[in-house]
């Protein structure tokens, strides 16, 4: 399922994803769009730390229930985030609104890379 | 179940399917994400050199305290276990768990109203009635959007942990 070429298209999107958002900061001289990666790097955190924390087919048990939650409710406070933050900067004229732009999109394909990489392999630990 | 509901129209399968539930914490989790930027928002353009207003206007502590209660609410709410609140009858509620509950829950659908009528009276007595134009008036606005947004994704929260129990109740069943 997972074969090369996938490996090989995830990482050219990835390439041009981190190559959007070091352009948007770069060519400003302004380096605040910079923190979207690191939104977007620690986005995924959230879930995994707290799915090893409880145990989901555990259903009787209310209580691991609610750290799951909690994870999620991270995860999407934190994708969001990728998204408000430069808008948050641009209406401030902290950045350019075309840096703005160009860091959304970068962020969106890291974002999407990294969901997509984690789908590939959950599907390969399946085996 | 579904012999003991109230109304003609059946709820429709999928509100108690998992995957419904997940995607419901996740759009609670973005709701008050955006609700915490826009006021984020209001406060840098307060700092900002936007804010050209003539006797300079900026956010100060008074704008922030809805924000703080509706968040404190949503806390209050969000972490009172759902299932304790109809143990009233005789089975494990000992020392009167449902009352306690009630109360609790009481107090943060209070500070919840509370933070979202203080950003309406924030916005009425600090930005309408000096009659001030829109780049200023937005930062009054933003107030009342934040909350609203904070409340909204506490009603989503609490909407999708509800289909949880029911959704549990029929796997136990």
């Amino acid at each position: 399922m997972a074969g090369l070429k996938t490996i090989i298209v995830l990482s050219f999107i990835l390439a041009i994803g981190f190559l959007l958002v070091i352009l948007s900061s770069a060519l400003w001289h302004n380096y605040f769009p910079l923190l979207v990666v690191a939104t977007y790097v620690i986005a995924p955190l959230p879930n995994w730390i707290c799915s090893h924390a409880a145990n989901p087919d555990d259903f009787m048990e209310s209580a691991g229930s609610g750290v799951i939650d909690f994870g999620r409710f991270m995860t999407g406070f934190l994708v969001v985030m990728g998204v408000a933050l430069p808008a948050l900067l641009a209406h401030c004229h902290i950045i350019q609104v075309p840096a703005m732009v160009m860091s959304i999109i970068g962020g969106l394909l890291i974002y999407g890379t990294i969901v997509s990489f984690e789908l590939f392999f959950q599907e390969e630990a399946e085996f | 179940m579904s012999s003991h509901r109230l109304f003609r129209f059946p709820k429709p399968a999928w509100l108690n399917s998992a995957n419904t539930r997940t995607a419901g914490v996740y759009t609670a989790g973005a709701l008050f994400s955006l609700g915490f930027y826009i006021l984020i928002d209001a406060a840098a353009f307060s700092k900002s050199a936007l804010n050209g207003s003539d006797p300079p206007v900026h956010i100060t502590f008074v704008d922030w305290i809805p924000g703080i209660c509706s968040a404190l609410g949503m806390l209050v709410i969000n972490s009172i276990d759902k299932s304790r609140l109809s143990a009233d009858s005789f089975s494990y509620s000992g020392n009167g768990v449902a009352w306690k509950a009630r109360l609790v829950l009481f107090l943060g659908f209070a500070l919840m109203a509370g933070g979202l009528a203080g950003a309406g009276a924030v916005l009425g007595l600090k930005y309408v009635v000096p009659e001030y134009p829109f780049p200023t008036l937005w930062m009054g606005v933003a107030n009342v959007v934040a909350n609203g947004l904070v409340m909204l994704s506490s009603v989503v929260l609490w909407v999708a942990q509800n289909m949880e129990d029911e959704y549990t109740y029929n796997l136990a069943l």
